[in-house]
């Protein structure tokens, strides 16, 4: 079981890096080369580390190039990704912070389904837009939006979240259930959403199935990266085995666990969150979901 | 928490046409340009057949497509194509709203969200968003305040960067900054 991360990182040219993930004084490294800690990809992968390391399962494995909006990191590693893939052999492909290209983002999938057909695909971010732009968003497993991208995946001509209809964005009157319905009947939907907000709602084609609104830490909206957090979580979990509301369930509840223990202020950073998890995991995990790596 | 929505200007619909780009900064430059030459445009989304991903188009009265053109081309703003219709463009979405967090305020501009300290304007977080160029304006902004940090649109290059400029401006007006 191993996660394939794929990604970009915020340095201008930066060249492609593949190779598993580590983290050593705070720095996290991808295939030896250091990563700069921001929000994005380096928080989804830090949280992702955070689960393999406590659970003992292999690393997730990165597959990132340097791209600060151009486009240029996006489009190297759609080109490295199915060599990278063939030598991963990933249960879980995860999509993040991406220049949403559609057509690359359709083929891509299209590619992954012949050659892992039961691989698991999670996308947010730019990989969400992409997917759910490109008319794909069906053959994922897991997304990961916030109150206002799931507005996005609901209105079937928005092709990025910046021209979402009024009457679907994430302000007054916000309905997650009446969204994430209209996301699965107009095909804007992976199998499974975890809504982010202040509940945090899971659904399961369509239909909620669970929620999470405890601890309510309100400056964790406001925290870059900790959006980033959940679904590095989530594809952790869902990488170590488990079935994806649970993953999604577990990640909703020690990020927030994590924010709390933290005691977050809307000046903190994504990685104040990633150090606490272990702890969380410590505290909490083996009671909500019954994986421990203690336990007998 | 407070909801503002920009001024729509009032050209009718079938006196439009686009301008299309290859990229969204691309898009923004033309907005600038043909403003300084107070051309009434505006930052639209490209109908859905000539969209890629993350797109963004300038709409023009039509009658002042010739001007409008030779301003880009002496500008060197490269345009990919007219386009004589602007039927099935789509606006920008134009929802603000702000977060009170006490010492802190949030200003959220669609799925983008940046956070000041009230005091001093310094940008302690931006979040939100997907396109790659949001962690590099996260590194690029915070820790500056609002009056001497660049616009987000000058950095950036995607309409995930174009929604955190918004923000960024309401925060500038919220605290007073266009006065300091």
């Amino acid at each position: 079981m191993s996660l394939l991360v794929v990604a970009t990182y915020p340095v201008s040219g930066g060249p492609v890096l593949s190779g598993p993930v580590h983290s050593d004084a705070g720095v996290l490294y991808v295939g030896g080369s250091p990563v700069p800690a921001s929000q994005g990809t380096s928080a989804m992968l830090g949280a992702a580390l955070a689960v393999s390391d406590y659970l003992g399962t292999p690393a997730p494995y990165a597959l990132i190039a340097g791209d600060i909006g151009r486009g240029d990191g996006t489009r190297a590693v759609y080109a490295r990704l199915a060599d990278v893939a063939a030598e991963v052999c990933p249960s879980v492909v995860a999509f993040h912070y991406m220049q949403p290209v559609m057509a690359l983002m359709r083929q891509a999938v299209c590619d992954l389904g012949e050659t892992f057909p039961d691989a698991l695909l999670v996308a947010d971010a730019g990989g969400m837009y992409a997917a759910k732009a490109a008319g794909v968003a069906g053959r994922f497993e897991l997304m990961t939006p916030d109150v206002g991208e799931v507005g996005f995946l609901a209105d079937p001509e928005a092709t990025h979240p910046a021209y979402v209809s009024h009457y679907l964005f994430g302000t007054e009157g916000f309905d997650p259930p009446g969204l994430v319905r209209l996301a699965a009947q107009s095909d804007g939907s992976a199998r499974v959403l975890l809504v982010k907000g202040k509940t945090d709602h899971i659904s399961l084609l369509g239909d909620i199935v669970g929620t999470v609104d405890a601890p309510d830490v309100p400056a964790l909206e406001a925290i870059g990266g900790t959006g980033d957090t959940i679904t590095g979580l989530a594809a952790g979990f869902m990488a170590a085995g488990f079935p994806t509301v649970d993953a999604a369930m577990c990640a909703s509840r020690a990020n927030r666990h994590a924010g709390h223990a933290m005691v977050a202020t809307p000046a903190m950073r994504a990685a104040d969150l990633v150090a606490v998890l272990p702890d969380v995991f410590s505290e909490y995990l083996c009671g909500w979901s019954g994986v421990c790596p203690v336990c007998p | 928490m407070l909801f503002k929505r920009s001024k729509k200007r009032e050209v009718p619909g079938d006196a439009l046409g686009i301008f299309l780009f290859d990229e969204v900064s691309s898009a923004i430059r033309a907005e600038k340009v043909l403003m300084a030459e107070e051309c009434e445009v505006a930052l639209v989304a490209p109908p859905h057949h000539l969209r890629a991903g993350c797109d963004l188009a300038v709409s023009v009265a039509r009658v002042e497509y010739v001007g409008a053109a030779r301003v880009l081309a002496d500008a060197g703003v490269v345009v990919r194509e007219w386009v004589d219709d602007a039927e099935g463009t789509a606006e920008v979405c134009d929802l603000v709203t702000t977060e009170d967090f006490g010492e802190w305020l949030m200003i959220r501009s669609g799925n983008m969200k940046i956070t000041v300290r009230r005091e001093n304007g310094v940008i302690v977080n931006t979040s939100g968003g997907g396109c790659p160029d949001i962690p590099y304006l996260n590194i690029e902004l915070v820790g500056k305040t609002i009056w001497e940090a660049p616009r987000p649109k000058e950095l950036g290059y995607t309409l995930c960067g174009l929604m955190l400029d918004r923000a960024f401006c309401e925060a500038r007006e919220l605290l007073g900054g266009e006065s300091r």
